[in-house]
């Protein structure tokens, strides 16, 4: 069974990332989002969604993200930033509480910042090492600003 | 100044380590060229023509005289001997070696130093006058500002892999702008309202490069505990909306452009509406604790003009026009403001050799509380000197050669490192700005052309400012050959403007004597008290531009 790296551990990847829209769902997918909001009344239960890089987050304003197990965001490039405000914005404005988790180009050097946007699973491409990954998997001790994980910045800790 | 606590310096001890291992993982062939490169990058690590290029952040320009000494150590043992103070107040080694770098970052942290975020496409130093805190007509102390916008965003989760890079400046007074908060991408203007409540107006979507543009203004007046989440909101909607695929558009300046002021403004309130008053409003005990390592130094109780200084001016022409050209106003009677140039012929503009930066390190300690700026002008200011100390201060200026008396004119010229270091440039800016300094070197003649900004950059990245330049000089390639565009009616401050092009570019023999041409169409043009600039301003491009292409029609 493929791995990845979920809440700090190699776990077992238990749902296949439907990059291909035309594929039929089931309730291991994870599907795109354009394709669930648009048959999600005939769709059946899915796994989660994943959003692509200039999707953005709005669409699922009214959207009970918490019937989902698994929402992925996909980074085209891992230079390509934007998917760390749409986790930002799953957690601290649509109040989702299930995994978020990082698909694509992403890189082990990057763990410290995506775990403090939201992100608790990584779904690496083949070529990553995980055990050398997870050595990565962590932010600094403290930090300024506030995020997911601390809310207060430092001002109001210090 | 600010001084770290266990906080700050755990972070950037934390750093180091990091960069550390992502250096030794680059050696070993762990991470690859692609990956490395935005990694290092935001740690000032370029990889330039002959050597790594490494800048180091100064934030605001603030450096205290022991710091200023371990840049003048590490750039005596780990490169030539000089460093090169850069126009957002950094300082660049031009030869460091890559696996010197974590050593390098190490012994920063020892005076409170790093090199976090002075490249890559992140938020990069915060600018600001480098007069900050001893000008009379300053709002109020930019300095505590500018230090709540470094922590803020120095590893801001969020923002790290921006489309581009985002520079921010702040500026205190309203009468004059030393940040050219006009050109960064977010400006902002410290001032109070009606209530006397302090706040910013903030500007967006400035900048030079291939593009150049003056700022807009999105609000007139955020109150400052409203400052982070407001930041935030604009760089949220930027970070999403700003273009990717396109470096060259990719700046928030295309961005703002494209979508307009009003509709820009529109998504930003959008997303400060649920921002606004949540966790990273600021409160007034931070301000406090931020003002309170920005308090005044114990000055004597002093009046303006005392003997030492007025017999030296009646005296001394070469004192009184030290004095006239690098002095500057203090807001406390019996002090002033001096300014250490690093101008002068034969030394690379905004260069300083170790000796030089131990030397200024001295006088900081000597007569300015021990604490020394950079300007966006890429010269030292010691900002506290008593005025009575100011033939001493200038004595040993002149001996250390600092005291070129040419502050503002001609050839106190903004300079890129340019071809002579820098892989991206098209042409070398350093023999061009020498060519101007060997050339214009009659110091009456300067005097009489007056206040003149003239910025070189070797590129389109106009690292040199050429577009707020009144006088621009690019560096242009013309099939393999280095040629130079003039440009002219550029500037940076409270009139910000971006100036035109002259016409077709010049060789680099030409070029001083377009400068001349230039100087003397102003000379022939002008009215009594007129600056370049002004007569520019009145007379229009044309009588410029004929006379420069005069010889060759």
């Amino acid at each position: 069974m493929p791995k990845l790296i979920k809440n700090g551990d190699i776990a077992d990847n238990l749902y296949t990332w439907q990059q291909d829209s035309e594929a039929a769902a089931s309730d291991t997918a994870i599907v795109p989002m354009s394709k669930w909001l648009a048959e999600k009344e005939s769709i059946g239960p899915v796994a989660g969604i994943w959003i692509d890089a200039g999707e953005g987050t709005e669409a699922l304003t009214d959207v009970d993200l918490n019937q989902f197990a698994v929402i992925g965001i996909h980074f085209p490039a891992f230079v390509d930033g934007r998917g760390f405000s749409y986790a930002r914005l799953l957690r601290e404005r649509l109040g989702y509480k299930g995994e978020i988790r990082a698909l694509g180009n992403f890189i082990p050097d990057q763990l410290g910042y995506l775990l403090r946007v939201g992100f608790n699973s990584f779904q690496f491409n083949e070529d990553v090492n995980l055990e050398k990954a997870l050595v990565l998997h962590k932010s600094f001790s403290t930090a300024y600003q506030g995020d997911v994980i601390e809310p207060r910045p430092m001002f109001l800790r210090r | 100044m600010y001084q770290y606590d266990a906080i700050d310096q755990q972070l950037v001890d934390e750093r180091v380590a990091q960069f550390r291992d992502q250096t030794r993982r680059y050696l070993n062939d762990e991470l690859s060229e692609q990956e490395f490169l935005p990694l290092r990058l935001q740690n000032g690590l370029y990889i330039q023509r002959y050597a790594p290029m490494l800048r180091i952040a100064i934030p605001y320009g603030m450096l205290s005289s022991e710091q200023l000494r371990k840049l003048a150590d590490i750039s005596r043992r780990y490169d030539r001997s000089y460093g090169h103070f850069s126009t957002r107040q950094n300082l660049q080694l031009n030869w460091p070696k890559l696996e010197d770098v974590p050593d390098i970052l190490q012994e920063l942290t020892q005076v409170q130093m790093h090199a976090v975020q002075t490249s890559g496409n992140c938020i990069r130093n915060t600018t600001t006058d480098q007069y900050a805190g001893v000008i009379a007509d300053e709002i109020v102390d930019p300095r505590p500002y500018c230090e709540l916008i470094r922590q803020w965003s120095t590893f801001h989760p969020e923002f790290a892999f921006l489309p581009r890079k985002f520079k921010i400046a702040v500026n205190a007074t309203e009468s004059s702008d030393r940040a050219a908060i006009q050109v960064h991408d977010i400006g902002l203007q410290i001032k109070k309202n009606d209530a006397g409540e302090i706040g910013f107006k903030v500007i967006v979507g400035g900048g030079l490069g291939r593009t150049p543009m003056v700022g807009v203004t999105i609000s007139e007046f955020i109150p400052r505990a409203d400052l982070l989440t407001y930041l935030d909101a604009i760089i949220r909607v930027y970070n999403q909306q700003g273009r990717r695929d396109n470096k060259y558009k990719a700046r928030i300046k295309i961005l703002v452009k494209a979508l307009g002021i009003e509709e820009f403004r529109n998504r930003v309130e959008a997303e400060w509406v649920h921002l606004r008053g949540k966790e990273s409003t600021i409160p007034m005990s931070e301000f406090d604790r931020l003002s309170s390592f920005f308090s005044e130094p114990a000055y004597e109780s002093l009046t303006n003009n005392p003997a030492e200084l007025t017999s030296k001016l009646a005296n001394s022409a070469g004192f009184s026009r030290w004095h006239e050209r690098n002095t500057f106003e203090h807001k406390k009677p019996g002090y002033r403001i001096v300014t250490l140039t690093l101008k002068k012929p034969g030394q690379a503009p905004g260069d300083a050799t170790s000796d030089q930066m131990e030397k200024a390190a001295d006088l900081a300690d000597q007569f300015s509380f021990g604490e020394l700026r950079v300007s966006h002008e890429q010269n030292l200011v010691l900002a506290d000197v008593r005025q009575d100390q100011l033939v001493a201060v200038w004595e040993a200026a002149k001996e250390a050669g600092f005291a070129t008396p040419t502050l503002g004119l001609l050839t106190d010229m903004i300079c890129c490192p340019g071809g002579d270091f820098c892989a991206l440039a098209n042409a070398k800016s350093i023999p061009i700005a020498d060519q101007i300094q060997q050339t214009f070197d009659n110091l009456d003649y300067l005097y009489d052309l007056g206040n003149i900004d003239l910025n070189i950059s070797g590129c389109m990245n106009a690292c040199g400012h050429h577009h707020v330049g009144n006088i621009g000089i690019l560096g242009v390639d013309k099939k393999g050959q280095e040629f130079y565009q003039i440009s002219i009616g550029g500037a940076s401050g409270n009139d910000a403007s971006i100036g035109k092009i002259l016409g077709p570019s010049f060789a680099q023999e030409d070029i001083t004597r377009v400068i001349q041409t230039l100087m003397d169409v102003y000379v022939n043009n002008r009215t009594d008290e007129e600056r370049f600039i002004d007569t520019y301003r009145r007379v229009g491009i044309t009588p410029f531009k004929e006379a420069a292409y005069a010889k060759a029609n």
